[in-house]
C-alpha cells in the first residue's frame, strides 16, 4: 500500500515542521523587534512560510525518485513547474 | 499600528488556527471577513493576507497527519496538478474583479460553508474514531481532478482552502476514507494557497504588518489545536464555527446592502 512508506513520510513531515517552526520563530522575533528594526524579520518569516510548500513538493519528488516511482516523480515535477510559473508571474514581474 | 490592533490580530490568528486544526475548516474563512468588515481592508488585501494564514494552518497541521500516514501523498500530489492550475488562473483573474463583486461571492461562499458545516456537525454527533484506515484505491480521477481545479479556483479568487469542495468529492466519488480525504485536502491547501499567494504578493496585496501578527497567531493556534484535538468533540467546535460564520455572513450582507466594500 502506497501510504505506508515510513521513511519518506518522516522526511516530508520533518520538512513541514522545519518550515513551520522557522517561519514562526522569525515572525515572532520580527514582532518583538518591530519597533527597533522595522519589519525585516517578519518579512523573512513570511518568505519562509511561502517557500515551505514549494520545498515540500521538491522533497516529495526526490523521495519518489529514490523509490524508483518515476510516474509520481513526474507528477511532482509538474506541480513544481506550475508553482514556479506562479512565482515568476507574481513576484518577479 | 497600535499595540491593541497588534494583539487583536494575534488573537484572531489564534482562533483561526484553532478552528483550522480542530474542525479542519475555517482557518481562512473567518479571517477575510473580519479584516474586510472591522479593519476596513480592501477585499483583495484581506484575501492576500488570508492566503498566508491558510498556508500556515496547512503547514503546521499536515506534518502531524503525514507522520501518522493518514495523508495520501500520491493522491494529494496528483490532485495538486489541478488545484495549482485553478489557483494560478483565478489569482490572475481576481485583480480584474471589483471589490464589491468579490465581497458578494465571498458572502455566498460563507453561507454555503455554514450550511455544509451544519451537515458535517450533524453527522459527527456520535462520531466514533475509525482507528484503522481501511484499504482503498482512489476511483474516478477525472472527476477528482475537475473538483480540485474548481476548488483551486475558489482558493485563488477568495483566499479560502477549498476543503468543503474537495473533501466530499474524494469521500463520496473517489471512495477515499473520510479521514484520509480530510488530511489529504489539508496537505494540498498549502501548495494551492502558496501558488495564488505569489500573485497577490507580487501585486502588493499582502501587507506584512497585518500578515505577520496574524500568521504568528495562526501557528500558535494550529500547533496547540493539533495537541488538544483528541480531547475535543468536533460537534461543539463546528457549532461554534457555524455561529461565527453565520454572524460574519450577516455582517457582510448588511455592509453590502448599505453600500460598503467600494
Amino acid at each position: 500500500m502506497s501510504r505506508r512508506d515510513d521513511a519518506a513520510d518522516r522526511v516530508l513531515s520533518l520538512t513541514l515542521k522545519a518550515g513551520a517552526y522557522t517561519a514562526f520563530g522569525l515572525i515572532v522575533l520580527g514582532l518583538f523587534l518591530q519597533r527597533i528594526k522595522g519589519l525585516s524579520f517578519s518579512t523573512a518569516g513570511l518568505m519562509v512560510l511561502l517557500a515551505t510548500p514549494v520545498i515540500r513538493i521538491a522533497v516529495a519528488g526526490v523521495q519518489f525518485l529514490r523509490e524508483h516511482d518515476l510516474k509520481y516523480a513526474l507528477v511532482s515535477l509538474g506541480v513544481l513547474a506550475i508553482v514556479v510559473l506562479a512565482y515568476v508571474l507574481g513576484i518577479q514581474t | 499600528m497600535t499595540l491593541v490592533a497588534l494583539v487583536i490580530l494575534v488573537l484572531i490568528g489564534i482562533c483561526a488556527g484553532l478552528f483550522g486544526a480542530l474542525a479542519g475548516v475555517g482557518g481562512g474563512i473567518i479571517v477575510t471577513p473580519l479584516l474586510a468588515i472591522y479593519f476596513g481592508l480592501p477585499m483583495h488585501q484581506a484575501i492576500g493576507v488570508t492566503l498566508l494564514c491558510v498556508i500556515a494552518t496547512s503547514t503546521a497541521t499536515s506534518s502531524q497527519y503525514v507522520e501518522h500516514h493518514v495523508t495520501d501523498v500520491r493522491l494529494g500530489m496528483t490532485l495538486e496538478l489541478a488545484t495549482t492550475t485553478g489557483a494560478l488562473l483565478a489569482a490572475l483573474v481576481a485583480s480584474r474583479i471589483d471589490r464589491r463583486t468579490l465581497a458578494i461571492l465571498f458572502a455566498c461562499f460563507l453561507l454555503y460553508s455554514s450550511g455544509s458545516m451544519v451537515r458535517k456537525a450533524w453527522t459527527s454527533r456520535h462520531e466514533e474514531r475509525e482507528e484503522v484506515i481501511p484499504d482503498y484505491t482512489p476511483q474516478k480521477y477525472p472527476l477528482g481532478l475537475l473538483a480540485s481545479f474548481v476548488a483551486g479556483g475558489f482558493s485563488g479568487l477568495l483566499g479560502i482552502g477549498g476543503g468543503p469542495i474537495k473533501v466530499p468529492v474524494m469521500y463520496l466519488f473517489m471512495k477515499v476514507p473520510l479521514r484520509v480525504a480530510a488530511a489529504t485536502s489539508n496537505f494540498m491547501i498549502g501548495v494551492t494557497a502558496a501558488t495564488s499567494a505569489y500573485i497577490y504578493w507580487g501585486r502588493g496585496d499582502v501587507r506584512v504588518n497585518i500578515a505577520a501578527p496574524l500568521v504568528a497567531g495562526v501557528f500558535a493556534g494550529s500547533l496547540a489545536g493539533t495537541r488538544i484535538a483528541p480531547k475535543v468533540r468536533t460537534f461543539y467546535i463546528l457549532m461554534l464555527l457555524v455561529g461565527v460564520t453565520g454572524w460574519l455572513s450577516v455582517q457582510m450582507i448588511y455592509k453590502l446592502l448599505t453600500g460598503g466594500f467600494r
